[in-house]
């Protein structure tokens, strides 16, 4: 089992030992199981999918890092955190095209500014896609 | 008529007024202040782990790149973290003087060193400017002829991480630029409801013990870690990590997220401070005006009584003198 935590700045998201989780990086997914060797790395704009006991439970994370301790712990620092079912897929949605607008206007603009808004749009493509796929778990069934 | 009681009801009824709103003022101060409170806890555990990472990441390279660097201060940058409204009690008053205080203090220059190795003085005078967080530290800096670099005034009331961040990357590619060669914060800190001190942390370059420092307060596993910095059998393991992409990519995400987190603590601290100095302000101005209602009302019914007493004897008066 590991010792699994996401924290943000807005508090511990997550606090649980689970069997693996897949983590998105900037160098593609890595699914960490137990007794994983201790790594430092940087998080992409994805989704981090948790599982336990038979069960996946997936998270729209928006960049950041992660450490892996030895002794199995696992410590998220998302810079944001949000699970499927939290999503409000409507909202997301005028998020990205309020970005994607924003976006145009700015072209010409400085490069921070650019740079900023793309990270803005790929954080709200990211909470879209896990929002829709978690969509039908918490009411269904 | 000894006493013009009409006028001491009028008072009386406008002082009462003036109660209810500060009794009300009390109440919303206390419950932004819990929430301030909440929101600087929650963050915490974030700011401890991202800590912890920094400890791993400066055992492996060299500790004078990008935001590390401790260069001779020439000039200095103050970020100071005040309240956009008044009615707070000595709230600013007490970090103004606080932070002029250090600010004149030829100490401010010098970068302290951990492990003990010579402090890095300052060649000659510095030069300080301020950034100012709320409207009222913008009169500070005129008082007191600092620079005013910008001013953020509008920030929201229930702050996000996100509206923080024009502050540190300001802040941040200034130093990079070498504009500045250190950067400070002052802020009010909350220990209770009842205890705020101003304080000066430093954000750049990134000190561990400034921030061990925040860290130590809540929580008292922490206060070890300022005097024995990392345990001899971490660092053996540390030899172990892997590193993906580099050390340095990493550092670039995690050094500037430290900062970021610093000033997001202070700026939430600050607000709990305010709004507990308000909160206490308040609670004092209803005591007083309970104290001037009951003064008023006993004028007001000696007043009548005296009047009434006054009546009785010119009626008994006047039917003496037709008897």
């Amino acid at each position: 089992m590991i010792k699994f935590k996401i924290v943000t700045p807005y508090g511990v998201t997550y606090d649980d030992t689970i069997e693996k989780v897949t983590i998105p990086t900037q160098a593609g997914e890595i699914t960490v199981l137990e007794n994983h060797t201790p790594l430092v790395s940087i998080l992409a704009a994805g989704e981090l999918i948790i599982y336990k006991e038979g069960y996946s439970t997936g998270i729209a994370i928006s960049g950041g890092f992660f450490e892996i301790r030895p002794n199995s712990e696992v410590y998220i620092m998302a810079d944001t955190a949000e699970h499927g079912t939290e999503i409000d897929i409507e909202r997301a949605e005028a998020a990205q095209k309020r970005a994607e607008e924003l976006l145009r206007q700015v072209q010409s603009a400085e490069d921070v500014d650019y740079a900023r808004l793309q990270a803005a749009i790929e954080k709200e493509l990211v909470r879209i896609s896990v929002g829709r796929k978690y969509k039908n778990v918490g009411g269904g069934q | 008529m000894g006493v013009n009681t009409k006028a001491i009801k009028t008072r009386i009824k406008s002082v009462k007024n003036t109660k209810k709103i500060t009794k009300a003022m009390e109440m919303v101060a206390a419950a932004k202040m819990r929430r301030s409170v909440e929101a600087t806890l929650n963050t915490r555990m974030y700011a401890r782990l991202a800590r912890e990472l920094m400890g791993h990441l400066s055992l492996m390279e060299e500790r004078e790149s990008g935001l590390l660097a401790c260069r001779p201060v020439k000039k200095l940058l103050v970020v100071l973290v005040s309240s956009n409204r008044g009615l707070c009690g000595s709230f600013n008053s007490n970090l103004f003087k606080k932070t002029a205080t250090v600010l004149r203090d030829t100490d401010i220059g010098r970068h302290r060193r951990v492990n003990g190795d010579a402090d890095i003085l300052p060649e000659g005078p510095i030069e300080i400017d301020v950034v100012g967080v709320g409207r009222r530290s913008a009169s500070f800096a005129k008082k007191n002829g600092y620079n005013l670099v910008a001013a953020f005034d509008a920030l929201p009331e229930r702050l996000q991480y996100e509206d923080i961040l024009p502050i540190t990357n300001l802040i941040i590619s200034s130093f990079r630029e070498k504009t500045y060669d250190k950067v400070v914060v002052a802020f009010t800190e909350y220990e209770s409801s009842i205890v705020q001190t101003p304080k000066l942390r430093q954000l750049l370059p990134i000190s561990a013990i400034d921030i061990d420092k925040m860290l130590a307060k809540f929580d008292t596993e922490n206060k070890k870690r300022i005097d024995h910095p990392l345990p001899e059998d971490e660092l053996v393991e540390i030899e172990n990590y892997t590193f993906e992409p580099s050390v340095e990519d990493i550092a670039e995400v995690v050094l500037p997220r430290l900062v970021e987190v610093q000033l997001y603590q202070a700026i939430l601290e600050s607000a709990a401070s305010e709004h507990s100095a308000r909160m206490v302000a308040m609670k004092n101005a209803s005591d007083a005006a309970s104290d001037m209602i009951s003064g008023l009302t006993l004028q007001y019914n000696k007043g009548r009584q005296a009047a009434i007493t006054q009546e009785i004897s010119e009626i008994v008066g006047g039917a003496s003198a037709l008897e």
